[in-house]
């Protein structure tokens, strides 16, 4: 790595109106919560007093009812989102306050020590770790939905919860699960590790940075809100017209999505802005390490597929709240139009969970087998690939509705045939993997098992994507143990190795890999008998999101449930790994991996501008490995076949 | 490649290992459709031509995917035990060797996975056109039953119950199915609420059923027996315990169960 200093000319910095950083010294959390009740509250007393409680119209629903909710929930968001400051940028600008130099390095969190995790930071490192803490809490609050979900299923012949409760914590898990899922490598590492592994001083736009991570953290107390308030109780897809019996619960799953889908929007465009157009000098497209790849593959998924989600509960929440009739059959509505609607992010919406997993594996397989990334073009070529086909495809969640029979030959099509740059990267692994010497710390090792559950997730989406065996299969248990060796297997596994890979970067310490191997195989093995007996269930004939079922499927869903316990405390101990490890005080040099990436060049803690010097790059960052010692015998060979086609 | 390059290829010792891993866990895998099959059959079925046809669908995609899934595995598994580890707390030292890529390698797999994905499509294809003929066969395009006179039922959902009516005999109504073996079944799937699915588990068919819209569809059952039928898709509180039963019984008993209930063949 060659570092050059250039000269930097110096530039006219515009006028600086009071202290650096104006309004933002004043905000903080607390502030927006602050901001968020009360605005919350004030709506809350006007609404009922123009729409008491039990306000019914001609069709004796409570409309009035779900309009006050919704409008005191976006009045939360709203409220926090001031509170914190997020519109301080917009309000400056229309000001014409531009920032200086000094409000920049303000607002990026320079010299407020911790309390800058607690505020409106645009610093990347910030927010990765924000995102990092998030996820934390939102898997720790899925995981234990999943596990009252498999108590109620391992307590058989008596109902442990009220069956309505149940339905709710199944379909809170859902989402739960999948919003943590999408942001778990795309928020942590992508913020975080992203822009240092391109050699950027932050993100292209660091404020909307900032505001992706709040306005993620102001959709959660909506979505938790609803546990309290009749719950989601149709699952995360929430068909219609079920979810119009929901009522108020509803209002909170819609709010959530539609404030998501606005902070992965914004999130997206950021990691793919600085992607393309803040690498180093030097880096052009064949030296873009494959995490990035990834991070552009996802982001490109999602900003272009969530706003079809996001629409379709804009609509149901219409249907909800003004009683219009998108999707209710008795007014001319589609539940079709509906389910069409959400297939077309919920499909491609599960690449984006395992194409940055899958991406940050291979980044961290060529370190720890010293060896260059297998054909770099044929994973890129994979992950092109995926995203095209992606967009194709989500009618397969669709094949036993009826809407259109026909519609199966196509879509069975394109369903098969993204297994083929899907079988791209598998090929990119088995081949970085061939003949290396592996170096066994933590993340290689969770390679393994990323590799097992995805072959697994793999044969079992083949009988899936056949039409006439979804007629057996569509709706099952089986479906449900499929997608989560995908999701979890495959994701969250895969989010493990990388977060133990970039761990002593971010945290600045080294994970206890003791503790950590530990909880991670710990819930690698109850992972498998879960899910394999989840598989039996299936086949036998169990369908999916039900609280009780007949005897014949007693032993699988015992053996299932304690299956999960083993998970949940394997996730535990993995937990515990991660926290004392980050209080504790094993600090980690610079590039404790000896790693050829930029991210790991810059010093740990990485400091404020990330780089003392930019710097600049002259090779790929795979150029790990020895020759190779058959190419002497494949010479010599070679020489011998050439030797006998001369003529005599 | 001339076989002196092969054999020196196969003189290697990691080549001859993960060969052998590979040949088991094929084996092993193909045994597996076998077992999936098994699992799928322990209520009784199959008892229609689509079931079993339909199984054999998993059997021919595990035997098929099973060269692909072998490779993978017994390259990880050698991956683990054979070649050889460094552990500690700095690098290596010795890096692996430095293979970028191999044409023959991506070639060859790009070919094999094709080739794989387009049997796949190609089965699943003739596949679906077999099966749609044979559910929907009872009314074939120029209205002429296949073999015996079809039955028409008249499938409603709603929260949380499955009741049945069939219009050929005279509208009778009935909470679980009763139908004649060996004779073509037509549904006409709806439901009054929200949308649940019907599905009858050992015959092998399923199909939403949607309110404000009809979807049909048919099977042929060839077996005598009792058998479940549940919905598969969440219909709120009591979606659990939406399952009934279907019964398949002789023609004589079909029409003495027919006139029991009070209706008739109206031939």
């Amino acid at each position: 790595m060659t570092a050059v200093v250039f000269e930097q000319p110096a530039v006219l910095q515009p006028k600086q109106h009071g202290k650096p950083g104006g309004f933002l010294r004043h905000t903080s959390i607390f502030t927006g919560l602050a901001g968020g009740i009360v605005l919350a509250t004030i709506t809350y007393m006007i609404g009922s007093k123009l729409v008491p409680w039990g306000t019914q119209n001609a069709d004796f629903s409570q409309v009035g009812l779900n309009a006050l909710i919704a409008a005191t929930m976006f009045a939360w968001v709203i409220g926090f989102m001031a509170g914190i400051g997020a519109f301080a940028g917009p309000i400056r600008w229309a000001l014409g306050h531009d920032l200086t130099h000094d409000d920049a390095e303000y607002m990026a969190g320079k010299d407020q020590g911790k309390f800058r995790y607690w505020k409106y930071t645009t610093d990347h490192k910030v927010v990765g770790t924000q995102y990092f803490v998030m996820v934390l809490v939102l898997l720790g609050l899925g995981g234990f939905l999943a596990m009252l979900i498999r108590t109620e299923l391992g307590w058989t012949w008596s109902e442990l919860f009220d069956p309505n409760f149940y339905n709710s914590i199944i379909g809170t898990h859902g989402i739960v699960m999948v919003v943590a899922m999408i942001i778990v490598v795309t928020g942590p590492l992508g913020n975080f590790i992203m822009p240092l592994m391109v050699g950027a001083r932050d993100m292209a736009f660091p404020r909307l940075n900032a505001l992706s991570f709040w306005l993620l953290f102001a959709a959660v107390p909506p979505l938790v809100a609803t546990l309290f308030m009749g719950g989601i109780r149709d699952g995360w897809s929430v068909y219609q017209p079920l979810a119009t019996q929901a009522g108020m619960g509803m209002v909170g799953y819609q709010v959530l999505i539609i404030v998501f889908a606005f902070s992965t929007g914004v999130a997206s465009v950021n990691l793919i802005t600085t992607a393309v157009t803040m690498r180093a000098r030097g880096m052009n497209w064949s030296r873009v390490p494959i995490f990035v790849i990834g991070i552009i593959a996802s982001s490109v998924m999602g900003l272009v597929w969530f706003p079809m989600y996001q629409w379709s509960q804009i609509l149901a929440m219409s249907d909800l709240v003004v009683n219009s009739s998108f999707f209710n059959p008795v007014a001319g509505g589609s539940v079709w139009l509906y389910e069409n609607l959400f297939w077309l992010l919920a499909h491609p919406e599960v690449y984006v969970i395992v194409v940055p997993a899958t991406a940050g594996i291979l980044e961290l397989m060529t370190v720890f087998l010293r060896k260059p990334l297998f054909s770099y073009k044929l994973a890129i070529a994979g992950f092109a690939g995926v995203v095209g086909i992606s967009a194709i495809v989500w009618v397969h969640h669709m094949y036993m509705t009826g809407f259109a029979p026909q519609v199966g030959y196509p879509f069975m099509l394109s369903t098969e045939l993204i297994s083929i740059p899907f079988g791209f990267l598998v090929l990119v692994a088995l081949g970085t993997m061939w003949r290396g010497k592996v170096w066994t710390r933590l993340p290689m090792m969770c390679v393994y098992a990323v590799i097992w559950n995805k072959v697994i997730g793999g044969i079992t989406g083949v009988y899936l994507s056949d039409v006439p065996v979804d007629q057996y299969m569509h709706g099952s248990m089986f479906v449900v143990a499929h997608f989560h060796f995908m999701l979890m297997g495959a994701g969250l596994f895969g989010a493990m190795a990388a977060i133990s890979y970039w761990f002593p970067k971010m945290c600045g310490r080294m994970l206890n890999e003791r503790i950590g191997s530990i909880g991670f195989w710990t819930a690698f093995a109850g992972f498998q008998i879960t899910f394999f007996s989840m598989f039996v269930a299936g086949l036998q004939g169990q369908p999916r999101r039900v609280l009780q079922f007949d005897n014949m499927f007693n032993v699988s869903n015992w053996i299932s449930t304690i299956g999960a316990y083993i998970i949940g405390i394997g996730m535990l101990i993995f937990l515990y790994a991660i926290i004392t490890s980050w209080r504790g005080k094993t600090y980690a040099p610079a590039n404790p991996w000896g790693a050829k990436t930029l991210e790991w060049q810059t010093e740990t803690p990485v400091p404020l501008e990330n780089f003392p010097v930019l710097p600049v790059v002259t090779s790929d960052p795979y150029g790990y490995g020895v020759p190779d010692p058959y190419d002497a015998i494949e010479k010599e060979l070679a020489r011998d076949d050439n030797a006998a086609k001369v003529p005599q | 490649m001339p076989t002196h390059r092969l054999k020196e290829y196969y003189s290697r010792p990691y080549v001859r290992a993960i060969l052998i891993m590979f040949i088991i866990i094929m084996a092993i895998t193909c045994a597996m459709g076998w077992v999936v099959v098994g699992f799928m059959n322990m209520s009784g079925g199959p008892a229609s031509e689509i079931m079993e046809a339909l199984e054999q669908t998993v059997l021919v995609f595990t035997i098929a995917s099973a060269p692909l899934i072998a490779i993978t595995l017994s390259v990880i598994f050698y991956s683990l035990t054979g070649w050889k580890h460094s552990s500690g707390e700095e690098p290596p030292m010795q890096d692996s060797p430095a293979i970028r890529t191999n044409p023959v390698a991506v070639i060859s797999w790009i070919t094999a996975t094709s080739l794989l994905a387009g049997f796949l499509v190609v089965w699943g294809l003739i596949e679906l056109a077999t099966i749609t003929s044979s559910s929907y066969g009872s009314v074939s395009a120029n209205q002429q039953p296949n073999s015996k006179k079809a039955i028409d039922i008249n499938v409603t959902g709603q929260q949380w119950v499955w009741t049945f009516e069939y219009p050929g005999q005279e509208g009778i109504t009935s909470p679980k199915l009763v139908v004649p073996i060996d004779t073509p079944l037509y549904f006409n799937v709806t439901s009054v609420d929200v949308i649940h699915n019907f599905w009858v588990v050992e015959l092998g068919i399923k199909i939403d059923a949607n309110p404000g819209a009809i979807t049909n569809t048919g099977v042929t059952p060839n077996k005598l027996g009792t058998f479940n039928i549940r919905c598969a898709e969440l219909c709120g509180m009591h979606h659990a315990y939406m399952e009934t039963e279907i019964q398949v019984v002789t023609q004589e008993e079909f029409d003495s169960w027919v006139r029991d209930k009070g209706g008739k063949r109206t031939a």
